[in-house]
């Protein structure tokens, strides 16, 4: 608020003295993340922006990623910048239907980058053949895990179920817990249970679940639910996950208790900040548990939208087609770690995660959003607290199963 | 004889000029903020193309809200009417500000409230402002009563009120303790008072890395009796116990009961505080007349202390059972409503429901706030009642 006032009153001194530059317009850019590289990534793109259109006088504003998601409503309805970050998917489809995103088709059908370079990732950013939004970053989930502790155990990457379970076995053995979550803002668990799903079942049951197409107590849902609880069972995860956020659970990981983490790319920034190397720290895709199904993966996307009520639309596409060329969209995620939409755009050849996550991305038969992204909201919430529940005391699985289907009747309408 | 008569009339008499031009500067000001809050005013003032517009048309339409206010006030008290009746109407136009608020804020979003849980909304207004949910009748609340997160909430809700009046007994007993005359007295009369002058959110804090089974105080001290140091495979320490500390925050069976004795820190102290205050103005010949009568110890704090200490035990009553209801904020802290919904209460869940993380299923959010809505009503009810009784005596 307070800068907003300062920015206000800056804003009209400068327009009072330079009322010559009467052609200058504005844009208003919402972000939503704090986190240093993130911020900084952000800031850069900005800064390239301005430098590339002087006329245009950029207002661009950050905030914190959590209160964003409560902030974003009143935001479109009254005040709405030019720009705004929100995720794809079935996340977006309340304000698609209510028309509060501003159609951008035309923009993907003449934008040379958009036109081609977008091909994987255009259905998530697409409701009912129209698109509206631009994509920034993507990445890849997985298994990261401490291969020096697999090296001390010669255990080698598992390329299938009973290897894992072997491993676990092993492990567990050798006294090190196989798995790390956290659990208490539950949207972890529901990385394990997309992996399993999307393992067991495969994408197109595991898209049709989380459309409201096949119930939770359906059999093939069942069976995914046996083998989470077979790998409860046999890869133990850490006893106290209900108390930890993701970043908390990665103490026991940096400490050698535990082995293993089904986590996405942007964690592994934390893991050196807990004091992991390179040599450390490893990563898997999650092993096969079907023969033979195509392998789909989680690949989250964060992108631009221009709300209907911006004021400077045409300002905004322009920044929308900047944020797309290869070179922003390269720069950008080298400095965030993660991987560019932009099939032509660089990525940091030194990591070895995001050179194997552009490898498992690109090979991969589907791309499921994240289940509380697929799956609107109201469903993800209790999907999550059903998946939390069952981790804590898997024999509450009918309840939850039967739990599941009665909110899922109600929320898909 | 004429002069004496035409002045009290005078007096009376509506002052047109003033009403006159308090009206038209009324009506101006109306019109002003009508048109502030479009577009083309602010256009008008420069704003928008320059600058988001927020902030000036804000500051705007708040000098024209004022300036309403205030020819309303010179237009009634010009009126001969208000004169004539000032007695009775004065204190109306002073209550009316507050009023007025009072409806917009709190009386009209009751009833919108109640309105929206018959129907099932998502929150949002389309572009051009139209809303978007749609009528569903008694849907919500037949869906709430299946719903078992509904009743693990008001399970939770009865605990809260029944568990959190333990801060009037202990809180008592904590006051008589502190309630004698030794040096340094108020050091610890403060000390037992801190925790209430802390906001909610830090205690909520504090409980919350004091319970963590990790590195918290409680498997702190849990590792001195249960847990031994070991290397783990890659050559660090790691400690091994048996049993696991509790994980009390993480388990639905313990948390709600450490959210509970977290909440009953402060309040403890607030009840302290007020039997203390109560505890200044008993009266020492009823003492020393019940110690005549050989009345000591239990019999003295029944029969003596007890009856002297009554209003402020009611309202150590009525602040606790308020704090019971508005245990929100330390839930939102300390678990927001996990694991797995089993710490909600009816104010959380239906936060929950309807703003948190977008959920966005205001219709029901709005169903459950109406059922705690009732829930509360019987009680403000009867605080009411009670109140109205004591001042029926009091005449």
């Amino acid at each position: 608020m307070k800068l907003s006032i300062t920015h206000s009153i800056a804003s009209i001194v400068a327009a009072t003295f330079m009322s010559t530059a009467a052609v200058a317009s504005d844009l208003v850019i919402t972000f939503d993340d704090l986190n240093p590289d993130k911020k900084a990534a952000y800031e850069a793109a900005v800064e390239a922006f301005k430098a590339a259109n002087p006329d245009i006088n950029v207002i661009a504003n950050n905030g914190d990623r959590e209160a964003h998601k409560g902030t974003i409503r009143n935001a479109l309805q009254n005040d709405a910048p030019d720009v705004i970050t929100w995720y794809p998917g079935n996340r977006m489809g309340p304000f698609v239907d209510a028309g509060l995103f501003t159609d951008i088709s035309d923009l993907w059908a003449s934008d040379p980058n958009l036109a081609d370079k977008f091909n994987a990732i255009k259905p998530t950013m697409s409701r009912d053949g129209k698109q509206c939004g631009v994509p920034y970053s993507y990445y890849q989930w997985g298994v990261y895990y401490r291969k020096d502790i697999y090296d001390k155990l010669s255990l080698s990457e598992p390329a299938t179920w009973d290897e894992l379970l072997g491993n676990c076995d092993k492990l567990k053995e050798a006294g090190v817990t196989p798995f790390t979550i956290g659990t208490k803002f539950l949207w972890t668990a529901a990385g394990v249970f997309d992996y399993l799903n999307l393992r067991t079942n495969g994408y197109d049951v595991h898209n049709d679940l989380t459309a409201g197409k096949i119930k939770y107590t359906d059999d093939r849902i069942r069976a995914t639910f046996a083998n989470w609880e077979e790998m409860l069972d046999r890869c133990t995860f850490v006893s106290t996950h209900a108390t930890m956020s993701w970043q908390d659970a990665i103490a026991p990981f940096a400490n050698g208790d535990a082995a293993m983490y089904v986590m996405g790319n942007f964690s592994v920034g934390q893991y050196k900040d807990a004091g992991l190397t390179d040599e450390q720290i490893d990563f898997f895709q999650f092993p096969e548990i079907t023969p033979g199904l195509p392998r789909a993966e989680e690949a989250p996307a964060d992108a631009f939208f221009i709300p209907a009520k911006a004021k400077n639309v045409e300002n905004a596409k322009k920044f929308l087609a900047f944020v797309a060329t290869p070179e922003v969209q390269g720069e950008w995620n080298k400095t965030i770690g993660q991987l560019p939409p932009n099939a032509d755009a660089e990525i940091n050849a030194d990591d070895k995660f995001i050179v194997e996550g552009m490898a498992t991305l690109s090979t991969a038969a589907g791309l499921a959003q994240f289940y509380d992204r697929d799956a609107p909201a109201a469903m993800a919430k209790e999907g999550m607290q059903g998946f939390q529940k069952f981790m804590l005391d898997p024999s509450t699985l009918d309840e939850v199963l039967e739990n599941l289907d009665k909110v899922q009747a109600e929320v898909y309408k | 004889m004429s002069t004496t008569a035409a002045l009290p009339m005078d007096r009376f008499a509506t002052s047109t000029g003033r009403v006159v031009i308090a009206a038209i500067v009324f009506v101006v000001c109306l019109i002003m903020l009508k048109l502030v809050t479009t577009t083309g005013m602010q256009d008008l003032l420069g704003y928008t193309q320059k600058t988001q517009a927020r902030v000036p048309t804000f500051l705007v339409r708040m000098v024209f809200l004022l300036a309403a206010i205030a020819a309303a006030f010179f237009f009634v008290t010009g009126l001969s009417y208000y004169k004539r009746n000032k007695v009775a109407v004065a204190p109306w136009l002073f209550l009316s500000v507050g009023l007025v608020l009072f409806m917009i804020y709190v009386i009209v979003p009751i009833f919108q409230s109640i309105s929206y849980s018959f129907t099932r909304w998502d929150g949002l207004y389309d572009f051009n402002g139209v809303w978007t949910g749609e009528w569903v009748g008694f849907h919500n609340y037949k869906v709430l009563f299946q719903d078992p997160n509904f009743y693990t909430s008001l399970w939770n809700n009865l605990l809260w009120l029944v568990l959190f009046m333990l801060a009037v007994p202990i809180g008592l007993f904590i006051a008589l303790f502190l309630n004698q005359t030794v040096t340094g007295i108020r050091i610890y009369k403060s000390l037992f008072f801190f925790p209430f002058v802390i906001s909610q959110v830090v205690v909520g804090l504090i409980f919350t890395w004091a319970y963590n089974p990790e590195f918290g105080l409680l498997s702190e001290v849990w590792s001195w009796f249960f847990c031994e140091t070991k290397t783990n495979i890659v050559g660090n320490l790691t400690r091994v116990c048996s049993p696991e500390p509790p994980s009390i925050l993480g388990d639905s069976t313990y948390a709600t009961y450490g959210i509970i004795a977290a909440g009953l820190w402060p309040q403890i102290a607030y009840c302290m505080i007020l039997y203390l205050t109560g505890l200044n103005n008993i009266s020492s010949d009823q003492i020393e007349a019940g110690r005549l009568d050989g009345a000591k110890g239990w019999k003295m704090l029944r029969h003596v202390i007890l009856p002297q200490l009554k209003p402020a035990t009611f309202i150590a009553i009525v602040v606790t059972v308020i704090g019971a209801l508005r245990s929100f904020d330390m839930i939102a802290t300390m678990t927001q409503g996990g694991p797995f919904g089993s710490t909600n209460v009816l104010a959380y869940y239906m936060y929950d429901q309807a703003v948190g993380e977008g959920v966005g299923r205001y219709g029901y959010g709005s169903a459950i706030a109406t059922i705690l809505f009732l829930i509360m009503l019987v009680y403000i009810s009867y605080f009411l009642w009670r109140m109205y009784q004591d001042e029926v005596e009091a005449r």
